[in-house]
């Protein structure tokens, strides 16, 4: 594989670093403590750096300040209470979560939800997406000083939170996902709201294009900055728009086959050759631009018919094992089910995409400068909760 | 777009058709054989369930070599790591009525696809993501002694979830860099994960277990909850 | 403020020290978990705008906040960080827990890394129960908070021990305590008596919509 210039530069640098902690110092090394609680690390992560001068020579993220035991206490409850507890992993976008647990679950089951539950499934699926990646386009200016735009993803996330309230009963943790189908139909006039709301959405990507993907001190602190190419970004099992900013087409809403309605809607998977802070984050907003789309087409096509098919009323889930992943907002999240029979799942493997897109912190951030600490972080979009599970 | 924007090195991304083919059950069958052409018996079994998925469980010596085979197969991106613990928890699933008799613990282990003869087994995915196609891959850890050799030199994304599952399950891993605890503080006493860890708060306060679900009024007590009010938007 | 510690306010000093108190608090936002995201929705956006009850989030560092908001899963790790930042914080001050975790363990009551209730570490004057709360709720909460703080008896409060007029008022007609707040009898060696006696003159902690703390 061959590197641009841009690549070709980081890796001088991290060489560069590599050397400098062996040799006699004629700067004097530091190590800087970076949260656990700090405003530019959304959430509870403390990262250790030793820096060398203005250099960062070492650096080591520092999780489990919010590890909660999600995979011990999934072993403990039944299967329809496990999506209570999952929804707080990205607690973002909750819904997201619960439809791969839900899909393995009916995977054992050998059951699929009805039509319509799957196409309303997709449609909160996306407007999750969406609700999520606002917020990390409103916060990735507060990454570098501008606060407007965190207002501006505040105030045009809560048309979004309210179609979800309006149609789920919740605002962050609906838990509306049933296996075989979903809790209740959607609400009257709910359609049509949303066709409003996701314009609304769309418009704030345009703004935020604008304020600041097309502003200068963004894209100088971002460019160039933190190139991660792809064989490093397969090898620590980066995944969503994480992988995709290096040049690595693969998305799951594409390339599986799963019970969703993605097929129905006409969208593209958008690749980035750079694999930079920029990229990430331009991907993202794409990304967001592409939901919206998804949305709209799928509004149109809700089919008829029941949002629940017959199920036992207590919930017993066959033997056996399956996995099941779906293109969540942060990454690939996915649930490794294993059932004895039983009321409750033996065992829960959940693979959360923060976790292994945070791996890489420390690869990333040997040998850049502290500023770019921070975008390098922010670009990278983690959610503690997704981390630390 | 947004003026500033360089827009010479963004390529749109190919459109939303999925891959003319998915991959059939042939190509995972053609996985094995390969697999198989590298390390030889160390395959203790294979299990495909029908157009979906491919498990495969090889020896505890061979795991190193079988990840390096797949890597070298094209299953470059690395997904997860983990491990398993296949005896019945003695404290029961908290599905229990408290006011039961306490049935007499299961002790028998069993364990799950592909088989295997110890109490823990590791197994992680990996995926092909030019073919579209996942393996998960198991591997026996033998009781006496907790050992399995390290992917992270392979994987780098290895070392991190190498590191949780010694700390969930204390199952350690050779030629690991940094085996260090990453989620419970230092002095944490015990594996959480192993299925002989007890919850102290369950153990307290017991769960009220499954409470029989009462019909709704209206509902035939026969049928399941079905909801067909239709398209009324 | 030797002052106000040492000698007895006038009561008009002390409601006019005690309105301009509530109407200017500084609140560090200790936001842990999802909850912290509905605390940034109350606290930050255009929508609920804390600000106009008097509220100044996002100060530089717990120094110089009057009360501290806590929001989310308490873990055993986090915990000592938490105690940390409530021991820097000046007095008098505050805090609110916000949402189950905070309260009492919420959906992770059985976890063996969760902190069962920020209560375990500091005290807390104001609990918002909800999974998460909705923005209004904390913004109940906050308004509660400053009822309370309307109420207080400043001297008491500078001293250290916290309660308010009314249950020093209470506190003397059941002969508790002396009209300075010292507690009458109270033997050297702490007895379960002293203890409750000592509990009995704490305020309450408010609850955003009544009920138990759950
Ligand atoms: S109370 Fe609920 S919403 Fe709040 S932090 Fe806990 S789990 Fe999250």
């Amino acid at each position: 594989m061959t590197l641009t210039d841009r690549q070709q530069l980081s890796y001088i640098a991290s060489q560069a670093a590599d050397a400098r902690l062996n040799v006699e110092l004629e700067t004097e090394g530091m190590t800087l403590n970076i949260g656990p609680q700090h405003p530019a690390t959304h959430g509870t992560l403390r990262i250790i750096c030793r820096l060398d001068g203005e250099q960062v020579v070492w650096a080591e993220p520092v999780a489990g300040y919010m590890h909660r035991g999600y995979e011990k206490l999934t072993e403990v409850r039944t299967f329809p209470q496990v999506t209570t507890l999952v929804n707080r992993i990205d607690w973002l976008g909750s819904f997201a979560n619960e439809v791969p647990f839900i899909l393995a679950a009916e995977k054992l089951m050998e059951i699929e939800a009805p039509p319509r539950a799957q196409v309303i499934r997709t449609i909160l699926f996306e407007l999750s997406r969406i609700a999520n990646v606002s917020l990390f386009l409103g916060d990735l200016g507060v990454q570098m000083g501008a606060i407007t735009p965190v207002f501006l993803a505040f105030r045009d996330r809560e048309y979004i939170l309210n179609l979800i309230e309006g149609a789920t009963g919740g605002r962050f943790h609906p838990n509306f996902d049933r296996i075989g189908g979903l809790k209740d139909d959607l609400p009257k006039g709910w359609i049509e709201e949303t066709r409003g709301a996701v314009k609304k959405l769309e418009q704030f990507c345009d703004t935020i294009d604008d304020l600041l993907f097309g502003n200068e001190i963004f894209q100088s602190r971002m460019r160039g900055i933190g190139i991660i190419p792809a064989d490093i970004a397969t090898d620590y099992g980066l995944s969503g728009a994480n992988a995709r900013a290096s040049g690595i087409d693969w998305d799951l809403r594409r390339d599986q086959d799963i019970p969703l309605s993605y097929d129905l809607a006409d969208w593209k998977v958008w690749t980035h050759p750079d694999g930079d802070s920029w990229a990430r984050c331009w991907i993202r907003l794409q990304e967001t631009r592409e939901s919206c789309k998804i949305v709209t087409q799928l509004l149109d096509q809700i089919p008829a018919g029941p949002v629940m098919t017959k199920v036992p009323r207590i919930i017993k889930v066959p033997e056996g094992e399956a996995w099941v992943s779906t293109e969540n907002p942060l990454g690939e999240m996915g649930y490794y089910v294993v059932s004895k029979g039983g009321l409750g799942p033996f065992r829960v493997k959940i693979r959360s995409a923060s976790f292994n897109n945070i791996s890489i912190v420390p690869w990333a951030l040997k040998g850049v400068y502290v500023p770019d600490v921070i975008t390098i972080l922010a670009s990278l979009y983690f959610i503690l909760g997704d981390i630390d599970r | 777009m947004a003026p500033l924007s360089d827009d010479t090195t963004i390529k749109d991304g190919p459109s939303t058709d999925a891959p003319a083919a998915l991959p059939g059950d042939g190509l995972r069958e053609g996985i094995i054989d390969n697999l198989r052409s590298h390390i030889g018996e160390a395959i203790v079994d294979t299990k495909i369930t029908p157009n979906d998925d491919l498990w495969i469980r090889v020896s505890t010596e061979a795991w190193l070599t079988a990840g390096q085979a797949l890597k070298n197969a094209g299953f470059t991106y690395f997904c997860f790591l983990s491990g398993l613990d296949w005896m019945p928890s003695p404290y029961g699933t908290g599905e229990e009525d408290p006011d039961d008799e306490p049935k007499e613990p299961d002790t028998e282990i069993v364990q799950g696809y592909t088989g295997g003869e110890t109490r823990f087994q590791v197994f992680a995915r990996l995926t092909d993501l030019n073919r579209h196609v996942g393996v998960t891959i198991k591997a026996d850890v033998p009781d006496d002694r907790l050992v399995m050799e390290s992917w992270s030199h392979l994987f780098a994304g290895a070392n991190w979830h190498e590191r949780e599952c010694h700390e969930m399950y204390g199952i350690g891993f050779d030629n690991h860099p940094d085996l260090r605890n990453m989620y419970l503080p230092g002095d944490f006493e015990g594996y959480p994960l192993r299925k002989d860890f007890p919850l102290l708060a369950r153990m307290v306060k017991p769960w009220p277990g499954i409470v029989d679900v009462e019909p709704m009024p209206a509902e035939d007590e026969a049928e399941s909850p079905v909801d067909d009010k239709g398209d009324e938007s | 403020m030797g002052l106000v510690d040492k000698s007895r306010l006038p009561a008009p000093l002390t409601k006019l020290f005690n309105m301009s108190r509530s109407y200017s608090l500084w609140v560090y936002q200790w936001g842990l978990a999802c909850c912290a995201i509905e605390m940034g929705a109350a606290f930050g956006s255009p929508r609920y705008d804390v600000m106009r009850l008097g509220v100044i989030p996002l100060p530089a560092s717990p120094r110089q906040a009057d009360f501290v908001c806590v929001s989310g899963t308490v873990t055993d790790k986090m915990a000592p960080a938490v105690k940390r930042l409530w021991e820097q914080m000046p007095e008098p001050k505050y805090a609110i827990s916000m949402g189950s975790c905070a309260n009492c363990g919420g959906p992770y009551w059985d976890s063996y890394s969760v902190t069962k209730g920020v209560d375990q570490i500091i005290p807390i004057d104001v609990y918002v129960p909800g999974c998460p709360p909705r923005p209004e709720a904390l913004l109940e909460g906050v308004v509660l908070l400053q009822q309370r703080i309307k109420n207080e008896d400043m001297a008491a409060k500078w001293r250290g021990d916290e309660f308010t007029t009314l249950q020093r008022t209470r506190a003397m007609e059941a002969g508790e305590v002396d009209r300075d707040g010292e507690l009458i009898n109270v033997p050297t060696a702490p007895t379960l008596e002293t203890a409750q006696a000592v509990d009995s003159v704490r305020p309450e902690p408010i609850v955003v919509g009544g009920g138990p703390i759950e």
